[in-house]
């Protein structure tokens, strides 16, 4: 298999540019499900090749509970610079392992507490919880799904602009949102270059739900004035806890975009524009990873049952 | 047997919005034995007391001393406790990382003039 072993490991690298162009070449919808599927498969296939990568450095290990034949110089030879990549691939691994399970658990977590603080309300769809501080958010699952809304958020927007908030939320919900954000979000632990896909992703899923409520309420305009009168509203609150890329300012990108045309929803861009270049680049790249994790992972089986003396 | 199990599954929450609940049918301030025997089921007089100071400790009751007892007045509704646990769930997630899909984000030093000229643009364009 020899540096193939490594390819998934960067191949996230090609995912960049269209992680960057996305956003605004593409429709919402398939850019977070494009950038979603890309992230899964690469960090799926980065962490699969660390694995084979450690098998080989757990094997030089004195101690180890693996086969004798396994630390066999015709293993080792299957995987280049042996020695220090096996070593640092075990590390490596945990790291990995522990930080999706982190992420997945804290998830699984501020659901569960949300629930439960709000247990005590009627169950209706949506829950208004007296508050100064203005915020909003859907919350999925639980008995059901849930918009959580604050009286003080409510209060500075106009009729209009609550029906295009409540259609917002709902978009989330009903398109299952939380599922890709949770799944780039685990992406991004599996392989620290598939960040920026994460940030991309956090970016289009709100632009998904933002160009849903417009369809729902009809104007582009009142959705687009309901998140700036939010936005300046809530500027300055102690609730940055959900913000999750307050830096590169994505509130006035979503703004602008809704005041300008209406995203087209075409189905794949043509390899002929940067766009269609960089969307090519990152399905090749994942199936390329794809490849050559599974080349990886048969020769490795093979290797190691060629060397298990049975 | 489905009975007993109850009170077992019951979460904290849910025991919370039931005494508080209690507290609020009463006419005047009430003391814990009160709630107790209001709530009727197999709570241990205890479990109220503790159920009751956290309460207190949320803002969602007040009490004063009567004799050799409390007595407990709510100050909240059930929207009120939400409210008050939905936000230290929230601050208990200092993390950057968006678990909940928010309806907005912060702004950052420069967004909020751009904001406001987009908004104010759009409203000129709209005059005209």
């Amino acid at each position: 298999m020899g540096v193939f072993v490594f390819l998934p490991l960067v191949l996230p690298l090609t995912a960049w540019p269209i992680a960057r162009l996305a956003e605004q070449h593409l429709h919402p919808r398939t850019a977070t499900r494009l950038l979603t599927a890309v992230a899964a498969t690469m960090a799926v296939c980065s962490t699969v090749c660390l694995g084979l990568v450690m098998v080989v450095g757990t094997a030089q290990l004195p101690g180890n509970p693996l086969p004798d034949g396994w630390s066999d110089p015709e293993v080792r030879e299957a995987v280049p610079y042996d020695e220090v990549a096996g070593k640092a691939a075990i590390p490596a691994l945990c790291a990995v392992l522990m930080a999706c399970g982190r992420t997945f658990w804290r998830h699984a977590r501020v659901r569960r507490r949300a629930h439960r603080a709000l247990a005590g309300l009627r169950d209706a769809e949506v829950a208004v919880l007296p508050d100064d501080v203005p915020y909003a958010y859907a919350l999925p699952g639980g008995r059901r799904d849930r918009v959580v809304v604050t009286t003080a958020l409510l209060d500075c927007l106009e009729p209009a602009e609550r029906r295009a908030l409540f259609a917002h939320e709902r978009a989330h919900l009903a398109g299952r949102h939380h599922r890709f954000l949770l799944a780039v979000q685990l992406a991004a632990r599996a392989n620290p270059f598939l960040r920026p896909l994460r940030t991309a992703v956090a970016y289009t899923a709100e632009r998904w739900a933002d160009e849903d409520a417009a369809r729902a309420v009809g104007s582009r305009r009142t959705v687009a004035y309901a998140i700036g009168r939010a936005a300046l509203a809530s500027r300055g609150t102690p609730v940055v806890t959900l913000a999750g890329f307050a830096a590169t300012g994505p509130v006035p990108r979503r703004v602008a975009a809704l005041l300008g045309p209406a995203p087209a929803v075409r189905r794949w861009p043509s390899v002929f524009t940067s766009v269609g270049l960089a969307t090519w680049g990152a399905a090749v790249g994942a199936a390329v990873s794809a490849m050559s994790s599974a080349n990886s992972a048969v020769t490795m089986v093979l290797i190691l049952h060629a060397a298990t003396p049975l | 047997m489905a009975e007993r199990q109850r009170p077992r599954r019951r979460g904290q929450g849910e025991l919370e919005a039931l005494v508080l609940s209690a507290l609020r049918d009463a006419d005047a301030p009430a003391t814990a034995g009160w709630v107790q025997e209001r709530l009727g089921q197999d709570l241990a007089y205890t479990t109220v007391i503790t159920i009751l100071t956290r309460l207190l400790a949320k803002g969602a009751v007040t009490r004063e001393r009567a004799g050799r007892s409390f007595v407990w007045t709510p100050a909240s509704d059930h929207a009120g406790l939400a409210a008050h646990k939905m936000r230290r769930v929230l601050d208990a997630e200092s993390d950057r990382e968006a678990v909940l899909a928010s309806f907005v984000t912060g702004l950052g030093p420069d967004d909020e003039r751009l904001l406001r000229e987009l908004l104010g643009q759009s409203r000129s364009e709209r005059e005209d």
